[in-house]
């Protein structure tokens, strides 16, 4: 594929892009950043550019599904990235503490292997991680060999989880896993994320991946636009939760209700 | 320097992506590598101080400054200029609130067209507005540029959307007019369409309508684009309203295949697509597949001539069942005395298409062409020959086909596309003829893509000496000029407009003096046997219900500008810039048409309710667009005209408790002057809009 279709297209893609709407920036529309890549490979631009433009792509694939062309950008940006962009440090893997069938996978601060061992009376083992397996790294070619490692630790155990970017991490290692309202009744869940917080439902913005660690203000930005967007916010996704909140949101997910409720 | 301290970039990434917007010439030069002139910083201001901070601080340095939306204007109104300020209005999200009672909505200048019409949907009311552009349009391009959407028959265009604004000038003033405040309200018709060079439109209130209930499309084959455009015509003057009317040329039809059933073009279809695809895994082949067809466009048009005949019109209304059943009845007694019906085929498929236009034209560049679209407007009398004289004047150049859309009871609009070999020579010399063309037809030379900088210096010389008129506001407004220079109209030559052009009877107009009374324009109207259509004075009265009171009912103004004469209003709606018809009739003595409706099926009925006005609110807010309403001493007179009329009446009667009595129709007075809003219950009270009750002031 290359970049010709995106670089002429009228940026219908603009709309769908959670980052473009959000920060407002024409320079985050799919489009144009395909535009910038195909003047970076001309020539035209300077290759500096083209790997900031690249960075300000959350992949969350709304661009694909919008497109009446049916581009596969997503995974385009996704190839231009993982050559272009230096790799995330990848932090090592903690071990899984604790004995039992379940494990909660603790990608922040809160109590989350505990309070799941409470709710379901039985054990459940706790596996922390600061990065989220390490979700910022998944698309790169040896980050193969951190799944095989995932795939080894889990082995048979129940995987119960908070974070978007853990379940995708699973998910590309072939791991089972269930989110923590399909597990616990009663929490708040539902079907999608942002969904529960506002009157329509709206796709990941990825604003609480790597955009914020190469574009923090417009990351914020994102957060606040969407935040504004309601009243009042449950989202499945603990990284979401905790992106919102760092932009001055009140929003809970279910293993706030869960430790409210315990 | 001074930089306000309103959010912004200097980064190469931002001023690169704000250097291009969808013109094709553009597209054209970014396709051979060329760079676009770049701004020197980008702000996103998020209110209107911030807007006013920036423009004053552009102002006082000198800085030029380059308004900038969703970036799809196709005119090159908001392509770079190197070392400007762009002001990108994407953070001007404000939306709503949405008034149920009056049906209005307020909304940000950088809100998307299609995220406004969902939120309206899905309150259960909608904009009307659907342009093809709407998935990355924004409302503010929308007022900028005078936009019209595909169902512009029935909901009106843009500026009749429009019933106040919040407009920042570069001298730091926060204007606030129409039903936003009590500012000049005589400043609206030439802020729309003045595509950023007087200042920044903020935000805007705009009339909304109830979702309609159901639905009629329908697709015709007519023999010649000449019986196809009477039938447009005689459905416009009936006063049907139909929502789409929209005529593909016979070159159009054929390559869209779309008389058609899907099946029988498809395989054709198929084997193209195949044929592109295996061309296009060769990347040289790939950027010349069209280079060679393109380069003989008069063999190809005369291929396609050849091969092409019959063309179709997808026709629809939309609204309650009632009316839409009335009106689909008289309408199909019209189309088919010369049209085939093809059944509701053609217009479901359009329909289902009909924003999948734009993101088309991309393989046509990719495969070493261009692709671009014009739009133009004329009376019905000077259609066909505007047809063809630009069809000549292009077939040299590149392959040429159109469709006809946005129709009027005075005339329509023909929107041509052109394909051509991607060269900028070519590309230039398309746009030369016919522009070129269009102006020696008598025509405008845009109805609803603005001017930008492509159309700049055609709209001038359309325009003549009554440019002066936009320049003195442009003085007033922006006395240091940095508001986007060299877009809507550069320095030409002022031409003499010349004699005015004969009418013709088809046009259903009449010439007469602007300061002419009531009962001489009555008795030229008896003369042709006509009865005038709308008001002489500016005011939201029936039947041009989607309009405003600060909306002039003339179509055609000429006068003199010093000793120059002038002529504005060649076609039933122009976007060349702001509507400055009311300034042109303010320099002196002038003429102006204004339309009129023949004899023919009349019904008027009268009744008592107890709130009058309000009923008749709701009879503007129920798809009927009566001919006539008023309140004489308490009583509610409602007449339609027409072949519905008695059908319309019938429904009518049912919104007044005991009905209506129909009575003989006589000539009515229509309330003059100007106008200010009141309550319905206001005894005062002289006219109505489907948004709320006007009286006289003074």
């Amino acid at each position: 594929m290359s970049w010709d279709t995106c670089a002429l297209c009228p940026r219908l893609c603009r709309s769908a892009c959670p980052v473009a709407t959000g920060s407002g920036r024409e320079a985050a529309v799919p489009a144009v950043i395909a535009g910038t890549m195909l003047d970076v490979e001309r020539g035209v631009l300077p290759e500096s550019l083209g790997r900031e433009a690249l960075t300000l792509c959350t992949d969350c694939g709304a661009c694909q599904e919008h497109c009446h062309l049916h581009v596969p950008l997503p995974a385009m940006l996704r190839e231009a990235r993982v050559e272009r962009v230096p790799r995330p440090a990848l932090e090592a893997l903690q071990p899984i503490q604790g004995m039992g069938d379940w494990i909660a996978v603790e990608s922040d601060e809160r109590p989350f292997a505990e309070a799941l061992s409470k709710a379901l009376k039985v054990p459940v083992r706790r596996w922390a991680t600061s990065d989220h397996l390490g979700v910022e790294v998944l698309p790169f070619p040896d980050f193969e060999q951190r799944l095989e490692r995932i795939r080894g630790r889990v082995g048979a155990a129940r995987v119960v989880v908070i974070s978007g970017g853990v379940a995708k991490v699973l998910e590309a290692a072939g791991v089972g896993f269930q989110w923590l309202h399909e597990v616990v009744r009663d929490l708040p869940g539902g079907e999608g994320s942002c969904a529960l917080g506002g009157s329509r439902p709206l796709g990941c913005c990825g604003a609480a991946g790597p955009l914020k660690s190469f574009h923090p203000d417009d990351a914020a930005r994102t957060g606040r636009v969407w935040l504004d967007r309601s009243e009042e916010w449950v989202v499945r996704d603990a990284r979401c939760r905790g992106h919102l909140n760092g932009c001055g949101g009140q929003v809970k997910d279910p293993l706030d209700a869960l430790l409210e409720r315990q | 320097m001074m930089v306000p301290e309103v959010p912004n970039s200097t980064e190469i990434l931002d001023r690169y992506a704000a250097s291009r917007d969808l013109w094709p010439g553009g597209t054209l030069a970014f396709w051979h590598g060329e760079s676009a002139p770049r701004p020197a910083r980008v702000f996103w201001p998020e209110n209107e101080a911030q807007v006013a901070e920036v423009l004053q601080a552009a102002s006082a340095q000198g800085i030029p400054v380059v308004p900038y939306g969703l970036g799809s204007g196709v005119c090159g109104g908001a392509r770079g200029r190197e070392g400007s300020w762009v002001v990108d209005t994407k953070r001007l999200t404000h939306l709503g609130p949405l008034d149920e009672e009056r049906w209005t909505l307020q909304v940000g200048a950088g809100v998307n067209g299609q995220q406004l019409e969902d939120a309206l949907q899905g309150r259960g009311f909608t904009l009307g507005h659907s342009p093809s552009s709407i998935s990355c349009s924004s409302v503010g391009g929308w007022a900028a540029a005078r936009s019209a959407g595909q169902f512009s028959s029935k909901y009106g265009v843009f500026e009749d959307m429009v019933l106040g604004l919040t407009f920042v000038t570069p001298t730091g003033r926060i204007l606030e007019i129409g039903t936003h405040g009590d500012d000049d309200p005589a400043l609206l018709p030439l802020i729309l369409g003045s595509e950023g060079t007087l200042g920044i439109v903020t935000r805007l209130t705009l009339r909304i309508w109830r979702t309609p209930e159901s639905r009629w499309l329908r697709g015709y084959r007519f023999s010649t684009v000449e019986d196809a455009l009477d039938a447009m015509r005689r459905l416009m003057q009936a006063e049907l309203w139909p929502a789409v009317v929209r005529l593909y040329d016979p070159v159009d039809t054929r390559i869209g295949g779309k008389t058609k059933p899907k099946s029988a073009h498809e395989s054709n279809r198929r084997f193209v697509r195949r044929w592109l695809a295996k061309a296009g895994e060769i990347d040289a082949i790939k950027k010349r597949t069209l280079a060679l067809p393109l380069s003989l466009p008069g063999v190809v048009n005369r291929i396609f001539d050849g091969v092409s005949s019959g063309c179709l019109l997808i026709v629809g209304w939309e609204g309650r069942p009632a009316v839409v059943e009335a009106q689909t009845a008289a309408g199909r007694a019209i189309l088919e005395e010369r049209g085939e019906d093809l059944g509701a085929g053609p217009g479901n498929r359009w329909f289902q298409s009909r924003h999948a236009v734009s993101y088309k034209l991309m393989p046509v560049f990719e495969r070493g062409g261009f692709a671009d679209t014009m739009e133009i407007a004329a009376r019905w009398s000077d259609l066909p020959r505007v047809y063809e004289s630009v069809r000549e004047a292009v077939a040299p150049h590149a392959v040429v086909l159109a469709h006809m859309s946005h129709v009027y009871p005075e005339g329509g609009s023909i929107y041509f596309s052109f394909a051509g070999r991607g060269t900028r020579e070519v590309y230039e010399a398309v746009w030369n003829a016919a522009q070129d063309a269009v102006l020696a037809a008598g025509a405008t030379v845009t109805h609803h893509h603005g001017v930008g900088s492509l159309k700049a210096r055609w709209a001038a010389a359309e325009v003549g000496p009554a440019v002066e008129g936009w320049r003195e506001l442009k003085d007033r407004l922006d006395p240091n000029g940095v508001m986007n220079p060299g877009r809507l109209f550069v320095p030409v030559p002022p031409r003499d407009a010349g004699p005015d052009p004969r009418l013709h009877e088809i046009d259903g107009m009449l010439r007469v003096h602007v300061d002419a009374p009531s009962s001489e324009r009555d008795a030229e109207c008896a003369l042709l046997g006509a009865e005038q259509m709308f008001p002489w004075e500016t005011l939201p009265a029936p039947p041009r219900w989607t309009h405003s009171h600060w909306q002039v009912g003339w179509v055609e103004v000429s006068g003199r500008v010093g000793a120059i004469q002038a002529r504005l209003g060649r076609g039933p709606r122009s976007a060349t810039g702001p509507d400055l018809r009311h300034w042109l009739a303010d320099q002196g003595e002038c003429r102006c048409t204004i339309p009129t409706v023949p004899a023919g099926d009349r019904w008027v009925g009268a009744g008592r309710c107890p709130n009058p006005w309000r009923v008749a609110r709701e009879l503007l807010r129920s798809d009927l667009r009566p001919a006539r309403l008023e309140v004489v001493k308490g009583e509610l007179i409602v007449g339609f005209r027409g072949p519905t009329a008695r059908q319309l009446g019938q429904v009518a009667s049912r919104w007044v408790p005991g009905g209506l009595v129909e009575r003989e129709w006589t000539p009515f007075s229509l309330p003059s002057g100007p106008l200010e809003a009141c309550s319905l219950d206001d005894p005062a009270c002289v006219t109505v809009t489907a948004q709320g009750g006007f009286r006289r002031v003074g």
